[in-house]
């Protein structure tokens, strides 16, 4: 290039930098898009491969690419991690958060595992044992979540602490240290009322048989049996079974269970961030938590929504999440961990006012001050009007 | 013909594009702003993991000034009605260079106390440093001149510093001058902001740059980039204007070779402008037909180098900053001092060890609970570096250089952080192109060749500013180069032009 000494020197040598450059287009896409893609896809396309009964109340269900819809790879993930399915139940459309019970390896193989309790008088199950068969096509999120092993921030030694089927996160993560893909170690301490109600009880029994890097306690809450413990989950317990030195702490099952351990944990004085947690859309009713405003949660309000700048009125039940009642009311929000985390359901609040439990409110600081919230944690205490930024992956629902 | 249903439809709401979009709202013109992304910010944003809010961008905020000396950014703020609790930043930087010929030394605030301090490291560097300083005095005001409109011959009159270098590099100058080359070095850390070696970094911008921080001082807001970009949000829906999240544009709709609007999810809308902050390079490759990009266009974009993208480790620690004796907002580290040599590794994933460590701790005092600290890393990758990583070992690779990263700064300062990580996130060029969209994760925009960087953009502006009618381009990709303020003041401009543009052909047409 010659010499710039003069602005007009620089405009000239400009001048002739583009004049000599092609016209061709520049391409659409570029490795990192593709990585990204890769990793974290706005949606995958999967199809029922398998249906495994675990008995009369769980399934397994094995999922595949379809890469006639245009997925044909799977997003690898780490153990622990979810995946949202979503499903569309009459006029609704909602999301479900499933932990991936298989391992990485498997997903490089073209396989995720899930494995689902039948909830009574729930919505997603039910639905789900109706009518998930073999070549049902199923559409879900990219793996997500925060219930993994960090080796940069989390103690090598990690006690899982369960109850009902959050056990598959910890399933995954044994799975990967028995296939030698995760270097850590693992003692699992899975809660259960009864011996019949354990999930992968064998399955995990064979893992731990297989290396001294996963231990297995089965703890019954209401039945004495030999080869489990007997009790609640409590300090004694965990203090009995935690290997000695530093350990980490990951805890998923439902609301009552992950409190009352978390409870019990603060008495073991663990260092802040040795103990996490994921309720992956467990939470209780509102006016189960501290300071909720309302005499009568079973009231119901107006909720105006705004998409894109259509507008719509439907009934809001104040016990239910503002995220339920889109779903309900046929809109189609987005959403993730169903916990308050994610923020992907992040929605802002015009009018009205709401109930957010402090314990689930893990918004960002000026997302409160501006008036945001996350619908999936939040309940309304008024009738109000929410700008709700629907997804363009609005209609790969199945 | 279809009535236009808004003034402005602004594509991403990046700096520049929430910039953009708050100024024609502001000027009374109907605005919609689509963004992909369900936040606004683009780069400039936040995330909470545990106990911990996370800044994801933002260095020092420039041009803002304190409240009694407000600066344009925030001149531009109070105009769009944005009051925000902001924090001066202590200190310059903290420059270490652990190989041979290394040093270690702390700028703080303000020109004098630069000056002496770099004197000090290099005896007799004094005069030479405080004429760079006039001259960087010289080149902000010149830019001041320009931002306002004046022309070259006006400018040259009152500051011929400025016409004089406006071609030169910052380290010819330097060298002109009579810099020592180690005083030298420790004036060019801030290369690493827009990513251009000081042996090609056009003199007046960086020398601007320099004047700017260590005169006026830098800014960060006390709840992250998030609060910034919130309130522009706001600013723009009390004019009326509209923000649609999770809106990706599909395509930029043309009539005649001109734009007349988008398409998104499906539906189509129509404006009499549209201003894009997404790059030229997504534009023309993704949105536009390929007919209705123009020849000059095409060639412009081919004849650009894609800018850097980023690699940075954020890291919530259970320990506070002043347990863990760490005084320095801002450390820069590296083994070697030359910025050449700091440039040509970050091309490598091997030997890339130019890295930035903030504590927001220092700026901000409550932005994490007490007993704790917000720490987080910055690197930079060349375009391309990345462009193998498979996704199997994507995790992996992240992990190490994230442990290396750590190590290196453990090794620099004496500082232990390893064992007060209580939350970390690591974000890759893979992370960017999947918040962002940018080709290839790209952070800056174009690479600034020397005749592809802000003097050089100017010259053309009058041809390249809308590439076709009706098109225009705010943030990274327009005239200006990356950074927050250089966003702000683009979209500041650029929309002020579209409005101008909108204004007289709504009266030719009456």
């Amino acid at each position: 290039m010659t010499k710039m000494t003069t602005l007009a020197d620089l405009a000239s040598a400009r001048q002739a930098k583009i004049a000599a450059a092609g016209t061709e287009l520049p391409a659409a896409s570029y490795p990192m898009n593709e990585l990204a893609q890769a990793l974290h896809p706005a949606s995958q396309h999967l199809v029922i491969e398998e249906v495994i009964d675990h008995g009369p109340a769980a399934r397994s269900f094995v999922l595949a690419p379809d890469p006639s819809r245009g997925t044909s790879q799977l997003a690898p993930f780490q153990p622990g991690q979810y995946l949202s399915v979503r499903l569309r139940i009459g006029a609704s459309y909602l999301t479900r958060p499933y932990a991936i019970r298989s391992t990485p390896k498997e997903a490089a193989a073209g396989h995720y595992v899930l494995t689902v309790k039948l909830v009574e008088n729930g919505v997603a199950t039910p639905y789900m044992w109706d009518h998930w068969q073999v070549g049902t096509p199923v559409t879900t999120s990219a793996p997500g979540g925060e219930l993994f092993y960090e080796p940069l921030r989390d103690a090598r030694q990690l006690v899982a602490i369960a109850g009902g089927s959050g056990i598959t996160p910890f399933y995954s993560t044994a799975a990967a240290i028995l296939d030698g893909s995760l270097d850590a170690e693992l003692t699992i301490l899975y809660g259960s009322r009864k011996a019949d109600q354990v999930l992968l009880g064998e399955e995990l029994a064979t893992i731990a048989a297989k290396t001294p890097k996963v231990k297995l306690v089965n703890v019954l809450s209401e039945e004495e049996r030999p080869g489990f413990a007997h009790g609640l989950i409590d300090a004694a317990l965990i203090k009995r079974f935690a290997p000695a030195g530093d350990y980490s702490v990951f805890i998923s099952g439902p609301t009552a269970m992950d409190r009352f351990v978390t409870k019990e944990l603060a008495q073991l004085d663990l260092r802040p961030g040795r103990v996490r947690h994921e309720l992956t859309g467990n939470t209780a009713r509102p006016d189960h938590f501290a300071g909720y405003p309302l005499a009568n949660a079973d009231q119901t309000f107006s909720l105006t929504v705004h998409t894109r700048g259509q507008v719509v009125t439907i009934p809001a039940r104040a016990s239910e999440s503002l995220l339920i009642t889109l779903e309900r009311g046929g809109i189609v929000a987005p959403a993730m961990c169903r916990s308050g985390v994610c923020s992907v359901c992040r929605s802002q609040l015009l009018d009205g006012t709401v109930f957010i439990p402090k314990e689930l409110d893990h918004r960002r600081a000026a997302d409160a001050d501006f008036g945001y919230v996350n619908p999936c944690v939040t309940y309304p205490t008024s009738d109000l009007t929410l700008a709700v930024p629907v997804p363009d992956y609005a209609l790969e629902f199945e | 013909m279809m009535a236009d249903q808004y003034d402005v439809i602004v594509v991403g709401a990046g700096n520049g594009g929430l910039l953009a979009a708050a100024t024609a709202a502001k000027l009374g013109k109907k605005v919609l702003v689509l963004e992909q992304h369900n936040l606004p910010g683009g780069a400039a944003s936040s995330f909470v993991r545990g106990r911990f809010e996370f800044e994801t961008a933002l260095h020092e905020l420039a041009a803002y000034g304190p409240k009694d000396n407000p600066q344009p950014v925030q001149q531009i703020f109070h105009w769009l009605g944005i009051d925000l609790e902001m924090h001066e930043i202590p200190g310059v930087y903290r420059y270490i260079i652990t190989g041979e010929d290394g040093f270690d030394i702390a700028l703080p605030n303000g020109r004098e106390a630069v000056i002496a301090a770099i004197e000090r490291a290099v005896p007799g560097s004094k005069a030479a440093v405080s004429t760079l300083f006039d001259y960087g005095e010289q080149c902000l005001a010149a830019i001041d001149m320009l931002q306002a409109g004046k022309s070259m011959a006006e400018i040259g009159q009152a500051y011929p510093v400025f016409v004089k270098y406006a071609t030169r590099s910052y380290q010819e100058v330097m060298t002109e001058l009579g810099i020592p080359k180690k005083a030298q070095q420790m004036l060019d850390a801030y290369w690493c902001y827009i990513g251009i070696p000081s042996d090609e970094f056009e003199f007046p911008y960086f020398a601007e740059m320099l004047v700017t921080y260590v005169e006026h001082g830098a800014y960060a807001p006390q709840k992250r980039s998030h609060q910034l970009t919130s309130a522009l949000v706001k600013s723009i829906q009390e004019h009326g204007g509209k923000v649609w999240f999770n809106a990706e544009v599909e395509q930029i709709l043309t009539k005649a070779g001109r734009a007349t609007g988008v398409r998104v999810g499906g539906q189509e809308i129509r404006a009499k402008a549209v201003i894009s902050n997404a790059l030229p390079t997504t534009v023309f490759g993704k949105l536009l037909t390929e007919e209705a990009v123009p020849a000059r266009a095409r060639q412009l974009e081919n004849a650009r180098q894609r800018g850097t993208s980023g690699f940075l480790v954020y890291l919530g620690l259970n320990k506070s900053a002043e347990e863990l004796g760490i005084k320095d907002y801002s450390v820069f580290i590296s083994s070697t001092g030359d910025s050449r040599e700091q440039f040509e590794r970050q091309k490598t994933i091997a030997d890339n060890d130019f890295m930035i460590m903030n504590c927001l701790n220092l700026a901000v005092p409550n932005c994490s609970p007490a007993g704790t600290a917000i720490l987080y890393a910055t690197q930079l990758y060349a375009d391309g570096t990345w462009d193998q990583v498979q996704p199997g070992d994507y995790q992996a690779m992240k992990e190490e250089i994230a442990r290396r990263v750590i190590n290196e700064y453990e090794a620099a300062t004496g500082i232990t952080i390893h064992d007060a990580i209580e939350e970390i996130e690591i974000a890759a060029p893979a992370t960017f192109a999947r918040y962002m969209h940018t080709p290839n994760g790209d952070i800056y925009g174009y690479y600034g060749a020397p005749w592809d960087q802000t003097m050089g953009r100017l010259t053309t502006l009058g041809q390249d500013a809308q590439p076709l009618p009706h098109l225009f381009f705010c943030g990274g990709g327009s005239y200006m180069m990356d950074g927050y303020s250089s966003a702000y003041f683009s979209g500041y401009t650029v929309a002020k032009l579209a409005c101008a543009q909108i204004d007289k052909e709504g009266e030719s047409n009456d």
